[in-house]
C-alpha cells in the first residue's frame, strides 16, 4: 500500500474517438501489488467497474467538473505471491482446449466442476465455463492458485468465463 | 458463523423460557417478562440471523463485493450488548432486578447504533450497485423498515424508563407498539426474507429466476402496506386522537395480504417450474415456514374480520414469528452453515482431491423428523394460544425448544464434519473450520 496511485488520464483518447480499453489494462498490468490506479475519463466508465471489478478492484467515482469523471480503482483483495500476475500479458489467450456447461448445477457443484476442469489443464490452456451466474466466490480460489480469467455476464443472467491455468501447480 | 451461534442461543433461551411458562400466555402480553421473551426472538434471534444472512447474501444478490466489512464485528457487539441492556431494562422493570444503571436507555441507543451500523454497510452495498434487480429492492425496503423500527424502538425504551413523557410526544405508548411489530416483523424481517428467497429458492431448485410481473407487483404492493405502516400511521398517530393508528394499518395490512398472496404465486411457479425434481430438506422445510405465513395471514384477515384481532394478536404474532420467520431460518440455517462450511474447509482443495458433496456434511434422513417436530410443535402452540390453554402451550413451546436443540446439534456437527466419512473428510491441504469464526469473511 506503500505506492502513490498510478495516474492514467486517457480524456485525450476519447475526446480523440479513440478507445482507451487497451491502455487502461496494460496500466493495471503494470501496477505494483497493492498500488491503486487513478483513472480519469470524460465519463463514467460503468463498463469498466465490471471488468476490474472480477480482478479484485474496487472503484470509487466522482465528478470532477465538465462532465469528467475521476476514478480510483484500490485493489481490495491481497494480490497473492502468484508467480504471474493473472492479468498479465492479456494478449496471449489461446483457444480453450476445454468446454464445459455448468448451468444447470446447483452450488457450489458449479465451482467445484469448474476447478476440476482447471486442475487438469496444461499451464498456459485455456478453459471455458458456462455458469448458472457470476461466481462470487470463484474468483477469490482463482486468484489464490495464480489463474487468470475473463468473465463476462450473459444476456440471459448467466456468465461466461475464460480461465487461463496459471504456471504454479500448487498454491501457497 | 458467530451472527448465527448467538442468533440460536437466543431462540433456544427464548423457547426455553417459554417452555417453562415464563411471559405470555401465563403472564400478561405487555409484561415485562413478555418483553423479554419477544425481543430475545425478535432481536436476538430474528435480527441477528438476518444481519448475518444479509452480509453473506446481499454480495450475491447485487454481484458487489460487502462495503465496509471492517463494520460487521461492531454491529455484532453493539446489537448484542444493546440486548443484554435491553433485557436487562425489562428485569428492572419486572422487579427482578435491582440496580439504578439505566439499561433500558442504554440498550435503546446501542441497539439502533448497531441497526444503523448494518444498515449503512448493507445499504453501501446495495448503493453501489444501482439500478437495483428486484430482490435487493425488497431487501432495500426491509432495510428502510429497520432504520425506522430501531427509532420507535428506542423511544419506546426512553417511554417505558420515563425519561421521556408520553405528553411531551402527544402520543400514547399504546399506538406505538402496533406499529413497532408491524415494522418489524412484516418489514424488516418479512420483506428482507421474501427478497432473500427470491433469489435463493430459484438457485437451490433450479428454477427459472427472471423478474416476472408478480414479483413487482408484489414488491410494488408490499411497500405501499409498509409506507402506511411507516409513515402515514405515525401521521395518523400525531394528527388523530392518538390512540391506535388502525386506518393505516387496516390499508397496511391489505396491501401487504396482496403482496404475499403475488409472493405465494410465485412460490408455486419456482416450485413446479424447477429443473431439480429432488429437493432437500431445506426447501422441505421451507414449506413448513410458507405454510406458516399463509395460516398466520389467513388468521390475521379472519380475526380482524370478526374484530377478535386484540385478544387473539399474540397468536398471530407467534405463528408468523416461530412459524414463518423462525422457521425459514432454521430451515436456511440447515443450507447456510454447511454450505459455508464446506466452501471454507473443501474450497482450497477442490478441484485437485476428492472432496465430499454439501449435502454429505448433514443427515437429511436423521434430521427430517426434527423439523417436522418443530412445526408441528409450532401449530399446538398457536392452537393452544387461540384456545386459551396455557399448559398446551408450555407443551408446544417445549417440543420446540427440543427440535430447535438437536437442529442446532446437528448443524455443529456439520461443522465438526462429523457426517462425513473418514476417508474424505480432510484431504491433505484441508483444515478443519473453527466452529464459531469462519475464516471465510476474511478472504472474500
Amino acid at each position: 500500500m506503500d505506492h502513490p496511485p498510478y495516474d492514467l488520464d486517457v480524456r485525450p483518447i476519447l475526446r480523440e474517438g479513440g478507445e482507451p480499453f487497451s491502455a487502461i489494462m496494460e496500466a493495471v498490468a503494470a501496477l505494483a501489488p497493492g498500488q491503486s490506479l487513478r483513472l480519469l475519463a470524460t465519463f463514467k466508465p460503468l463498463p469498466l467497474f465490471q471488468v476490474l471489478g472480477a480482478r479484485g478492484f474496487e472503484a470509487a467515482a466522482r465528478e470532477i467538473g465538465n462532465g469528467d469523471w475521476e476514478v480510483l480503482f484500490t485493489p481490495v483483495r491481497p494480490a497473492g505471491p502468484q508467480a504471474e500476475a493473472p492479468q498479465g500479458a492479456s494478449g496471449e489467450w489461446p483457444e480453450p482446449s476445454q468446454r464445459i456447461d455448468c448451468r444447470d448445477m446447483v452450488p457450489p457443484e458449479p465451482m467445484a466442476k469448474t476447478m476440476e476442469a482447471v486442475e487438469a489443464l496444461v499451464p498456459g490452456q485455456t478453459l471455458e465455463a458456462l455458469l448458472p451466474r457470476e461466481p462470487r466466490f470463484l474468483f477469490p480460489e482463482l486468484e489464490g492458485r495464480g489463474h487468470a480469467w475473463k468473465g463476462e455476464a450473459q444476456p440471459d443472467g448467466s456468465y461466461r468465463i475464460v480461465i487461463r491455468r496459471g504456471g504454479r501447480t500448487e498454491a501457497t | 458463523m458467530a451472527f448465527f451461534a448467538v442468533a440460536l442461543a437466543s431462540l433456544l433461551v427464548a423457547e426455553g423460557l417459554m417452555a417453562a411458562g415464563y411471559g405470555f400466555p401465563a403472564g400478561a402480553i405487555d409484561a415485562p417478562e413478555t418483553l423479554v421473551v419477544v425481543h430475545l426472538v425478535a432481536i436476538g434471534w430474528l435480527s441477528l440471523l438476518m444481519c448475518g444472512a444479509l452480509f453473506q447474501f446481499v454480495p450475491v444478490l447485487v454481484a458487489q463485493p460487502l462495503r465496509r466489512p471492517v463494520l460487521v464485528l461492531p454491529v455484532l457487539a453493539c446489537l448484542t450488548a444493546g440486548l443484554a441492556c435491553l433485557l436487562a431494562g425489562f428485569l428492572q422493570l419486572a422487579g427482578d432486578l435491582e440496580t439504578d444503571m439505566p439499561f433500558l436507555i442504554i440498550g435503546g441507543c446501542l441497539l439502533p447504533a448497531g441497526f444503523v451500523l448494518a444498515a449503512w454497510v448493507l445499504g453501501e452495498t446495495l448503493w453501489s450497485a444501482r439500478p437495483l434487480v428486484l430482490p435487493a429492492r425488497f431487501v432495500a425496503v426491509g432495510l428502510a423498515c429497520l432504520l425506522v423500527l430501531a427509532t420507535l424502538g428506542s423511544l419506546l425504551a426512553h417511554l417505558r424508563s420515563g425519561v421521556i413523557s408520553a405528553d411531551a410526544i402527544a402520543v400514547r405508548r399504546g399506538g406505538l407498539v402496533p406499529l413497532h411489530a408491524a415494522l418489524g416483523i412484516g418489514g424488516w424481517l418479512t420483506f428482507s426474507a421474501i427478497g432473500v428467497s427470491y433469489r435463493l429458492l430459484p438457485m437451490f431448485m433450479l428454477a427459472p429466476d427472471r423478474e416476472r410481473a408478480t414479483s413487482r407487483w408484489a414488491w410494488a404492493s408490499g411497500s405501499a402496506g409498509l409506507l402506511a405502516a411507516a409513515f402515514f400511521a405515525p401521521l395518523e398517530l400525531v394528527l388523530g386522537t392518538g390512540t391506535i393508528p388502525s386506518l393505516s394499518l387496516a390499508v397496511g395490512g391489505a396491501f401487504g395480504s396482496v403482496a404475499l398472496f403475488l409472493y405465494g404465486i410465485d412460490l408455486a411457479f419456482f416450485y413446479r417450474n424447477r429443473k431439480r425434481r429432488q429437493v432437500e430438506l431445506n426447501i422441505k422445510a421451507a414449506g413448513g415456514a410458507f405454510a406458516a405465513l399463509a395460516a398466520a395471514a389467513l388468521l390475521c384477515a379472519a380475526l380482524a374480520a370478526c374484530g377478535m384481532l386484540d385478544r387473539h394478536v399474540g397468536a398471530v404474532v407467534y405463528l408468523a414469528s416461530f412459524g414463518w420467520l423462525g422457521g425459514l431460518g432454521l430451515s436456511q440455517l440447515y443450507k447456510i452453515v454447511p454450505f459455508l462450511t464446506w466452501l471454507e474447509c473443501y474450497g482450497p482443495v477442490m478441484g485437485r482431491k476428492p472432496t465430499p458433496r454439501v449435502q454429505d456434511l448433514v443427515a437429511e434422513q436423521r434430521d427430517g423428523p426434527w423439523f417436522g417436530l418443530y412445526f408441528a410443535g409450532v401449530f399446538v402452540a398457536t392452537g393452544a394460544l387461540l384456545a386459551g390453554e396455557p399448559a398446551l402451550f408450555r407443551f408446544g413451546a417445549t417440543a420446540t425448544c427440543l427440535a430447535t436443540a438437536a437442529i442446532a446439534i446437528e448443524l455443529v456437527l456439520a461443522r465438526r464434519l462429523a457426517n462425513v466419512s473418514a476417508a474424505l473428510r480432510l484431504p491433505e491441504g484441508a483444515h478443519l473450520p473453527r466452529l464459531f469464526v469462519a475464516s471465510l469473511g476474511n478472504r472474500r
